[in-house]
């Protein structure tokens, strides 16, 4: 079927915030759909609350709303656009909600909006349950065996019907999955049993055969309106069953199946996806028993997903792009291979010639009490890829992606059981056998490094198999490998200098992905500081024996093609293979300047999707001024990895090693490190001291925009704090302190509260605001402080505003994008804040004075692009608390907010142009646009849920309206938390807030809220507010009714809370947090976000404030 | 379209397989079928020995190319035209399947022999290329079937290969100057190999149909009758270098006479008595005047004396020479598991299964993605009494993948419908077959009665 001309206007729903379990991957899909259908001449409307996608920027789409993904929200702006579709599949399980919900409510029939690329049915099939059981049945496909029983009897004839134990329990009809379990024998079974059926409404529980430790097999499929299928791409992986997908060790393709196996289970896909009539991509999900060929259907995603990210990824076929073109009506076969060009079509199975590896990102770096074991959901925050003509070297390369923990492999040790800190005194101590044993038995983000382990300890493969619950041989023979040949290279250490390894041993290490790093860190017996002078000699010494990687293109093909898309990885082949017959390429055209742009890595705290959005307009700008844009980064969910971004994209590792390899493979004019967050920043003085080394191999590099210098001076305290004193620049007082006594006198001189943090992450403590000396003594006794390992002790500027600005230096002139206020205080990490532009509750004289600094010190620092400061005013004393020099998290959001690219005329700064020569878009005024967090409370455990001075949020969402309160709901409402409207209110506040919180609570009162109050606070707001309040306990005074009572009595609809950080209170406000996170209950926990909740509230009774399109201008 | 594929089985394993090739076994109405042997049988028997250590060997090419590698197998020198598969599994089926005669095959997956050697699950009795190329030996093969390695199944067949070769560098050097007279072996007779690489003929020139082809012709399945016991129509199969599954699927649909590629067609009649005739794949020139010219022949009585004809492959370009078209040499061939192939009745898609080095000129479009060498057969003339349309192409390069003779039961295709390796999408063909057949016996039947 050809292109449909009867739809004109297509609207297409993007995915929210980054979430665990939701993150960039439908920016990059739904960006592909946005580009495919405008090309194509469609008009393409786009939806999203998240401002900090590709997706929703003027190149890509026609129009761009970034209003609450709600289904009421949704339907308002497709009734002021009157589209001709909805295309939802790109969207996630969002948008497919979102999309059901309006088409089962009939709204879209209403209005004539035809729902395209997914079919209801389809989704109704794939996603109940049930009826998917029942689909399967019908064509005779195997899903898991389960049966109902209502009584013990029935239980145990069940267990004798299904053969084997471990066997699963579910209750039929409880909440929250009450009462089931997994069972390993007769005695389990009946206890676990016996409780399903009395939390089961009716009295019955399912009894499931387990299929933990099977294999996971994934398809990624594509079929079009003519029932052409093909699969994309096969995956396994090498956690068994028992373990998500999203945080499995990943494979593609498939590396353990016959060909007889793997067309069973092709056909089964395929067969499958006919039944269901699925047209566009979507993932069937296998469970495979590798002893006996038993498999089982396990899931079907009916649209595309994590999974078809990385399968495009991994292959070169964009899922997406042609999903989005199916769905106005091309076939597969009238669609150009776009690997290929034309003389090939789309309707082909991509074959590959190298094994691909994904490693998820978990954020247990950061959040070091939360419980570490993964499992069925999701805690990861992102994921790496790597590609290798091996296993060995895909792995080794993206576990060096990762930036997480040791940059390679290391022999384990106590202090790698210490929870994170750096305890120097246990490292030389190894791991002990039983803790290795449960790291192998027991998932969690330890699993790699303890298989590495073991087979380092001459573990057997049977055994490392039995302790990990299944884990295919095929893999355990992999790390086998790697630690055998890791061992080799350590008699090669106690034998031999560097510089006398031989071509052949380097080649062969080399080819089994071990880094320089890796290599010298095993020669010199993994001691615990590993000195980057000696990799760098290991590098010279392997380049002077002319031992580089070969380049080789993602073509989808094997070879057997030659591909036009400019997509490599890198690998050292093994043995004598690259002194064969193919070499490095040499670039020979000088005439345009080759700039490579560092990505930003995996999605994880702190450095989320904001920094890919850079680094794509970076290479935007580059194009446009017609240099050659190249890209390196190694996350699969993102744009700047989509193969026709850049004019060339490395999919490697971000290390020093492997960025130089790509310089010298480029021959590159430039590079360009502000766009990638932390990640790029904290190569710059790397790659400089490898200038010399680079021009002796006949590179002649640049570092683009500010310098390697200005960079370490803003980033170095000490450095910075002279270049403030010298700049006249006030900054909060501060002292480093090298032992105790000096962390107490320096607390005492500059006056509690203070802000405390490590140099180094210490004792499981990060940064803290500590209000008294009892609470120095409770931090200092877990603290550790040496004179390697200083304490800053800084000045807490309490009840301080706080601003970030983003601005544009060209080192004559700057730009400021934007003054962002903070609602909440100074103190609590501005990547988790909520923030305003234009500022709210700042005086002109001031906003003058943070114009006037941001000019002084972009011009002082030699700033060439961007960068961020933040201030803080106290009083009306303006203080500067740090400048970050590069592209900042708030970057998309000044954009979306004022209308000025900033990010693009950052990069053209760095790449020369003067700003006087730019024609900068008009600044947008007509509206107040806010910023709001997201967290993940919800999947980690043992997170305490109350934001702090260490960040915690995985993504943000924006609301945009002439009304800053309308503003500031429409971006709560996005969250996905719920504004309530009526219902209880429960408060507990610090002494110095009680009074501040009458109003409030008045407010709340007048509008109909009961409030509820612990004691002291009831008894201010009935006392001095004559307000009616009910008391309720504490949590520790163990009375009834106390708040978690209230909250699972459905009486709470909002909590204030502001937590006093001493006694008793901590404790309380914790689970009371925590049990609000789980029954979705909002709560804040300053006092300005109860002011601008209770607003936000208000507005809402009067009705969800109108969507409003955005305009965003070009440079 | 999947009905008939997957059966109802919760499980993909078989039950212990206990080697040899014999289709017609367990088959309704057989008694006693024959049964011949598989290649995985020599390793039920012999087990790996000792830690295979690849003694140094090199690889060269006609173009001058030279890579440094490991041998392994039987560790000797393998010569012959180097080729590519790209399929990413099922290199056993790949390495038994007869149309790799002559060849040096090498595998563009870099990971070689992951799940090792299956009984019962060959092409035929042997390796047939003659040496294999891989970037990475796989040493510890881990699946429930396995029997041993990759390794182990190329000794125990006298069989080299090459490991530890940049196979993508190769490939791309096939893919630009063409498929090219390889060698390898040991490095320290380098000399000698490269001696013998300058007088090398290339295979294409020997008559390899005659070499891969049984030598008499036996029935598979005897007595073999449909699930109603109504005896199924009986089939010669001429073996050109026939893969097994081929006969598998013939046998669960005709009573299959396998039959030598010489066998002349007057003693196929005369002999068996065959209802329709069926052409296999198998390897080299289809213009070469052996046994290839003789199997041309017999397809074209059969399809003059009014029989349903069906050919795979090789035997599809045979009917292409008998249809009068010239066959040609491609560039670098179609092998691999994921070739598309689109039919111009329904303008649907297959996935495909190929392995073939030459291709039938389209009546149209001529020579497509040709061979730098040119080579091609001699115009000949149309002896099929017959008229013909190209019914599949290739939708990469647009080469004929199949042809329909106009008005009489018989068409053929360049793909393989039977897999193994590859998928299953174009399975339905044998059942077009069937169907050709049974509506030929019924009007066949019909004229009779009349008369």
């Amino acid at each position: 079927m050809p292109r449909r001309d009867d739809l004109k206007r297509i609207v297409i729903l993007g995915s929210g915030p980054i979430r665990i379990g939701q993150a960039a991957e439908f920016d990059f899909s739904g960006s592909q759909a946005c580009r495919a259908l405008r090309n194509d001449g469609y008009e393409v409307i786009l939806i999203n609350s998240n401002p900090a996608t590709i997706q929703n920027d003027p190149e890509m789409a026609d129009k761009i709303y970034i209003e609450p993904l709600l289904p009421e929200v949704v339907a308002r702006i497709l009734e002021i656009e009157s589209p001709d579709a909805l295309l939802a599949g790109m969207g996630g399980q969002t948008a497919l909600n979102i999309a059901t919900a309006l088409a089962h409510e009939g709204t879209l029939a209403k209005l004539g909006v035809e729902l395209i690329g997914c079919d209801l049915q389809a989704i109704d099939d794939a996603e109940d349950r049930d009826r998917f059981k029942k689909v399967c049945e019908e064509i005779d496909l195997p899903v898991c065996r389960a049966i109902a029983c209502s009584s013990i009897d029935e239980v145990l004839a069940a267990a004798e019907d299904l053969g084997a134990y471990p066997l699963l329990i579910r209750p039929a009809f409880t909440l929250g999955g009450l009462g089931g379990g997994t069972a390993f024998n007769t005695g389990e079974l009946v206890e676990i049993a016996r409780q399903g059926i009395l939390h089961s409404s009716i009295g019955q529980v399912l009894i499931e055969e387990s299929i933990l430790g099977w294999q996971e097999h994934e398809y990624e499929v594509m079929r079009d309106t003519s029932d052409n299928a093909i699969i994309v791409c096969t995956m396994e992986n090498l956690d068994p069953m028992g373990v998500h997908t999203g945080e499995s060790v990943v494979v593609a393709p498939q590396q353990t199946l016959s060909d007889r196996d793997h067309q069973n289970l092709r056909d089964a896909a395929l067969k499958l996806i006919r039944r269901l009539n699925i047209k566009g991509g979507c993932n069937v999900q296998f469970a495979v028993e590798q002893s006996t060929g038993e498999y089982r259907v396990i899931e079907v995603n009916p649209r595309v997903s994590r999974s078809s990210a990385l399968a495009s990824k991994a292959t070169g076929y964009p899922i997406a792009r042609m999903a989005a073109l199916i769905a106005v009506g091309y076939t597969l076969d009238e669609l150009p291979n776009p690997i290929t060009g034309e003389g090939t079509t789309a309707a082909f199975e991509p074959t590959l010639d190298y094994c691909v590896v994904k490693i998820p990102r978990w954020p247990f770096d950061k959040f070091r009490t939360a419980d570490r074991t993964i499992g069925t959901s999701m805690k990861s925050t992102g994921e790496v890829m790597a590609i290798g003509r091996g296993f060995e070297e895909a792995f080794l390369k993206a576990w060096s992606s990762l930036e997480y923990g040791s940059p390679h492999p290391r022999p384990l040790t106590m202090a790698d059981a210490s929870g994170g800190e750096t305890m120097d005194e246990r490292a030389a101590i190894p791991l002990d056998d039983a803790t290795l044993e449960t790291w192998l038995s027991i998932p969690s983000d330890r699993r790699m490094a303890a298989l590495f382990e073991s087979f380092r300890r001459g573990w057997d493969i049977e055994r490392v198999r039995e302790i990990s619950g299944g884990i295919t041989r095929w893999f355990l023979h992999r790390f086998s490998t790697m630690a055998s040949i890791e061992a080799e290279i350590i008699e090669a250490g106690i034998s031999s200098d560097i510089e006398k390894i031989e071509e052949d041993s380097i080649r062969r290490w080399k080819g089994y992905g071990f880094s320089d790093a890796h290599i010298v860190d095993a020669m010199n017996g993994f001691k615990p500081q590993l000195d980057a002078s000696v990799v760098s000699e290991m590098t010279k010494h392997r380049h002077s024996l002319g031992i580089h990687p070969v380049f080789r293109m993602v073509d989808s093909c094997a070879a057997e093609f030659a591909a036009v898309t400019p997509y490599y990885y890198s690998t050292y082949e093994g043995g004598n293979a690259s002194r064969g017959i193919d070499r490095v390429q040499t670039e020979s055209s000088k005439e345009v300047r080759r700039m490579v742009v560092i990505g930003s890595g995996p999605i994880r705290i702190g450095q989320g999707i904001e920094f890919d959005y850079g680094c794509v307009h970076a290479v935007g700008a580059i194009r446009d001024m017609g240099h050659e844009a190249i890209i390196i980064n190694n996350n699969p969910e993102t744009v700047s990895t989509d193969f026709d971004t850049s004019d060339r994209l490395y999919f490697d590792p971000l290390t020093l090693e492997s960025v130089i390899e790509i310089l010298l493979r480029e021959r590159a004019d430039g590079i360009i490190l502000q766009f990638g967050g932390q990640t790029a920043i904290n190569l710059a003085l790397p790659i400089q001291s490898q200038l010399d080394h680079l021009h002796s191999m006949g590179v002649e590099l640049k570092m683009a925009g500010t310098s390697p210098d200005a960079v370490d001076e803003a980033s170095d305290r000490h450095r910075f704090e002279e270049f403030a004193a010298r700049n006249e620049l006030r900054m909060p007082r501060g002292i480093t302190a090298k032992d105790p006594l000096a962390v107490r006198n320096g607390a005492a001189e500059i006056g509690f509260p203070v802000l405390i943090r490590p140099s180094y992450v210490l004792g499981g403590r990060g940064m803290e605001v500590l209000a008294d000396s009892k609470q120095l003594d409770a931090y200092m006794s877990e603290a550790y402080v040496a004179p390697e390992k200083p304490l800053l002790v800084d000045e807490y500027l309490g009840n301080a505003i706080e601003l970030d600005v983003d601005a544009v230096c060209d080192g004559h002139e700057v730009l400021i994008g934007a003054v962002m206020e903070h609602l909440e205080e100074a103190g609590i990490h501005s990547g988790d804040s909520t923030c305003f532009i234009p500022t709210q509750n700042v005086s002109d004289a001031i906003l003058e004075e943070v114009e006037e600094w941001t000019k002084r010190i972009g011009l002082k620092l030699g700033v060439i692009g961007c960068y961020n400061i933040q201030f803080a005013i106290k009083g009306d004393t303006l203080f500067v608390l740090e400048v970050n020099p590069r592209g900042s998290r708030t970057f998309p959001f000044v954009a979306k907010s004022t209308g000025i690219p900033l990010a693009r005329i950052a990069a053209r700064i760095t790449m020369g142009d003067r700003l006087e020569d730019l024609d900068i878009p008009e600044r947008q005024i007509d509206a107040v646009a806010v910023k709001a967090p997201v967290f993940p409370f919800i999947k980690l455990r043992g997170l305490d849920p109350a934001p702090g001075p260490e960040m915690k949020s995985t993504g943000e969402v924006m609301g945009s309206h002439k009304s800053p309160a309308a503003a500031y709901l429409k971006a709560r409402m996005a969250t996905e938390i719920p504004v309530p409207t009526h219902g209880g209110v429960y408060i507990t506040v610090k002494d110095a807030d009680k009074h501040s919180i009458i109003p409030l609570a008045e407010e709340l009162h007048s509008m109909g809220f009961v409030i509820h109050a612990t004691h002291g606070t009831a008894s201010v707001l009935r006392e001095s507010g004559g307000l009616p309040t009910n008391t309720a306990y504490r949590i520790a005074e163990q009375g009834s009714p106390d708040a978690l009572d209230l909250m699972r009595q459905g009486k709470i609809q909002l909590i204030i809370n502001t937590p006093t950080g001493s006694g008793g209170a901590i404790l309380d406000g914790n689970m009371m947090r925590r049990l609000a996170v789980e029954l979705n209950i909002p709560f804040v926990t300053t006092l300005s976000g109860a002011k601008m909740e209770v607003k936000a509230i208000s507005e809402l009774i009067k009705g969800v404030p109108e969507p409003r399109s955005l305009t965003i201008g070009t440079v | 379209m999947y009905k008939n594929r997957i059966q109802a089985s919760y499980s993909m394993s078989r039950p212990p397989h206990p080697g040899g090739f014999s289709p017609g076994l367990n088959q309704k109405g057989v008694i006693d079928p024959p049964s011949f042997p598989d290649a995985a049988d020599k390793l039920l028997k012999n087990t790996s020995e000792e830690p295979f250590m690849g003694p140094p060997g090199v690889l060269l090419l006609a173009d001058g190319t030279r890579a440094e590698g490991r041998l392994f197998g039987s560790c000797s020198t393998g010569e012959g035209e180097l080729v590519f598969t790209t399929g990413m599994c099922g290199y056993q089926e790949s390495m038994t399947d007869p149309s790799f005669a002559g060849q040096i095959l090498t595998f563009t997956w870099p990971l070689l022999g992951n799940y090792g050697i299956h009984p019962g699950t060959s092409e035929s009795s042997g390796i047939h290329p003659r040496g294999i190329v891989c970037r990475e030996l796989m040493v510890n093969p881990d699946h429930r079937d396995s029997i041993g390695s990759v390794h182990d199944f190329l000794r125990s067949h006298d069989v080299p290969g090459i490991c530890d070769i940049d196979t993508r560098a190769l490939t791309r050097r096939v893919r630009e100057h063409g498929t090219l007279l390889a060698i390898f072996g040991p490095i320290d007779r380098e000399d000698e190999l490269k001696k013998r690489l300058e007088s090398m003929h290339p295979p294409d020139q020997e008559d390899l149909v005659g070499e891969v082809t049984l030598n008499h012709a036996a029935i598979l399945n005897p007595g073999a009758s449909d699930e109603e016991g109504k005896p199924l129509p009986r089939l010669a199969v001429l073996d050109c270098g026939i893969k097994y599954n081929i006969l598998r699927e013939l046998c669960s649909r005709f009573e299959v006479v396998w039959c030598p590629a010489s066998l002349p067609f007057e003693n196929i009649v005369s002999d068996w008595k065959p209802v329709a005739l069926f052409a296999s794949n198998g390897p080299g020139d289809p213009a070469h005047p052996g046994a290839a010219s003789d199997a041309r022949n017999t397809l074209a009585e059969a399809v003059r004396a009014g029989l349903p004809v069906m050919g795979i492959c090789l035997g599809h370009q045979l009917m292409g020479l008998a249809a009068g078209l010239r066959t040609y040499k491609l560039r670098y061939g179609h092998r691999g598991a994921n070739q598309p192939v689109l039919d111009l009745h329904s303008n649907k898609v297959h996935i495909t299964s190929q392995n073939h080095g030459f291709a039938v000129e389209d009546p149209a479009k001529g020579m497509l993605a040709p061979h730098p060498s040119g080579a091609h057969s001699d115009s000949n003339e149309n002896i099929l009494e017959s008229k013909f349309e190209v019914r599949y192409v290739n939708a990469n390069d647009g080469t004929v993948e199949g042809l329909d003779l106009i008005d009489r039961p018989c068409f053929t295709i360049q793909f393989h419908p039977e897999a193994c390796p590859g998928p299953h999408d174009a399975s339905l063909l044998f059942d077009r077959f069937s169907d050709i057949v049974d509506d030929h016996l019924n009007s066949t039947l019909e004229v009779r009665s009349r008369a």
